[in-house]
């Protein structure tokens, strides 16, 4: 029995170490990219033609997935936020705490959360299979950076059009809570939108799209370095594209709580 | 352009994959490198391109010299079609950016195209391909810049034997064209006979032979016949690795 738990204790403690192991290997290689990212982008090494081809891909792809989570939590919000507000006679505050809560947390986690799912998830798998099929390997002996050509656009894009779809899914969220607050409590619209604007500060929009921002470059810098480091075969593509979202899901709860912690606390 | 190996020494995981390999390639000519799966030969064509760094020894050849590498797999970007893929060095290499013009690329990936034996594909995608015409798309891609040393790895491997020697032919003819040195990694005698100078020979990570195709085929080396014989039995425990 003894030898059994000892050796349970050891191969739990070996399994413990190659997590960690993982980890800070993850980490240096995100590190290293981020670095690298960084120094084409202050020395303004964007291209152009492949920045168009992801920033269509982080703004139009994933459009509709984000307008869809976004939107549904907000009706969602709304729906069990109304009545009860309405009950306690502060029907008149829907419209700011939908925004509040919005506008501050939920649109920008979630159509995070929506941009994982959709372009992170396929820049990991993409980028992975590259690296499995030498493609990358073919890259770096025909002399072109891969970091610059599959890595800084795609940063680039996230970093600039995350904002763009927090917006543009605020804005649809905001409606949807609108016409859920209508039809659950009977609020009239006009009242709603009168209460939104209390609930909505310029202070609060720019923090939530400079995290936006944050949150895109970070999905995409943590997706590409997943995919950039993958090795072996098909196996590789899907254990990168899991890793990819898995750290990214991670990193924006860090970040989330960090834009928290600076700007709220 | 000569390209030479001294004393070459890869490490992975404590194992030596590559012990103190030595050769020079001279001008024009072609090694081959054969051995066993695993024996160390990709290895060894990776680090002389660059890929991978060595944890010992050197590889020479002279400064700003172009070196090019046709992959087992091709490893043609799957997102760019024929013509962007041949051309894509031309374009985005930072030392050749906005050295040609729109035609004069054209006309380089249409000469290249023609090199390699294909013409009016550069539309079409990789996926559209036959693994032939793949390998032959990748040569046209690796020698677009006139590269004066060229490096193989399997070129023939899944191939049907005609288009085997096709490809066989294609590399001795841009050996000639461009005048450059090769080195061509392969299991396959028949390429071996037809497109190489000179074999070495790797087992184990070292050189077990060294000379020409000649000796390789009717010499007294025994790994060289127990590899031309195709034996089981012989230096080469095939068990071990």
């Amino acid at each position: 029995m003894f030898e059994v738990r000892k050796t349970l204790t050891y191969y739990g403690f070996l399994l413990l170490l190659r997590q960690i192991r993982e980890f800070l290997e993850t980490l240096g290689s995100v590190g290293v990219n981020f670095y690298k990212v960084l120094k084409y982008i202050i020395l303004f090494r964007i291209k152009p033609k492949e920045l168009i081809t992801q920033s269509k891909r982080f703004a139009y792809d994933s459009l509709p997935i984000s307008l869809s989570i976004v939107g549904m939590t907000s009706a969602i919000i709304a729906m069990q936020l109304a009545p009860e507000l309405a009950r306690q006679g502060g029907a008149d505050y829907t419209g700011t705490l939908s925004a509040l809560v919005m506008v501050r947390e939920l649109a920008v986690v979630m159509s995070g959360f929506a941009i994982i799912s959709m372009v992170g998830s396929s820049f990991a798998s993409e980028i992975a299979s590259m690296a499995v099929t030498e493609q990358i390997a073919a890259m770096e002996v025909l002399r072109v950076d891969p970091i610059e050509y599959l890595i800084v656009p795609r940063v680039v894009a996230g970093f600039l059009f995350m904002p763009v779809v927090f917006i543009i899914s605020t804005t649809f969220g905001l409606i949807c809570a609108g016409y859920v607050s209508h039809w659950t409590a009977e609020l009239s619209l006009l009242n709603y939108i009168t209460s939104l604007w209390h609930g909505l500060y310029i202070r609060d929009i720019f923090i939530a799209m400079l995290k936006s921002a944050v949150f895109g470059g970070t999905i995409a810098l943590i997706s590409s370095s997943c995919g950039y480091s993958a090795k072996g075969g098909a196996k590789e593509v899907g254990l990168a594209t899991t890793k990819a979202v898995v750290w990214s899901f991670l990193a924006i709860a860090v970040w989330d709580f960090i834009f928290a912690s600076i700007f709220y606390l | 352009m000569t390209l030479e190996v001294k004393n070459l020494v890869k490490i992975f995981n404590r194992r030596k994959v590559l012990n103190n390999i030595s050769f020079k390639v001279e001008n024009g000519q072609t090694l081959g490198v054969v051995g066993f799966s695993g024996s160390g030969k990709s290895t060894l064509l990776k680090i002389i391109s660059g890929i991978l760094d060595p944890d010992g020894g050197e590889v020479i050849y002279p400064e700003n010299s172009d070196i090019a590498m046709a992959f087992q797999y091709s490893a043609l970007f799957d997102f760019l079609n024929v013509y962007d893929n041949i051309a894509f060095p031309l374009v985005e290499r930072k030392d050749l950016r906005g050295k040609y013009s729109k035609e004069q690329i054209t006309q380089i990936v249409k000469e290249k195209l023609k090199m390699v034996g294909l013409d009016g594909i550069e539309e079409k995608y990789p996926s559209e391909l036959s693994g032939g015409m793949q390998k032959r798309v990748g040569f046209a891609r690796a020698i677009v810049t006139n590269p004066q040393i060229i490096l193989y790895d399997e070129p023939t491997a899944g191939l049907d034997p005609v288009t085997s020697t096709l490809i066989e032919d294609y590399i001795v003819q841009l050996k000639k064209d461009l005048n450059a040195s090769c080195v061509v990694v392969t299991h396959q005698l028949s390429t071996i006979k037809r497109a190489v100078d000179n074999v070495i020979m790797l087992y184990q990570g070292n050189a077990v032979f060294e000379g020409s195709v000649d000796e390789l085929l009717m010499g007294k080396n025994e790994y060289a016949r127990q590899f031309v014989s195709a034996a089981i039995d012989g230096p080469m425990n095939i068990a071990s690795k």
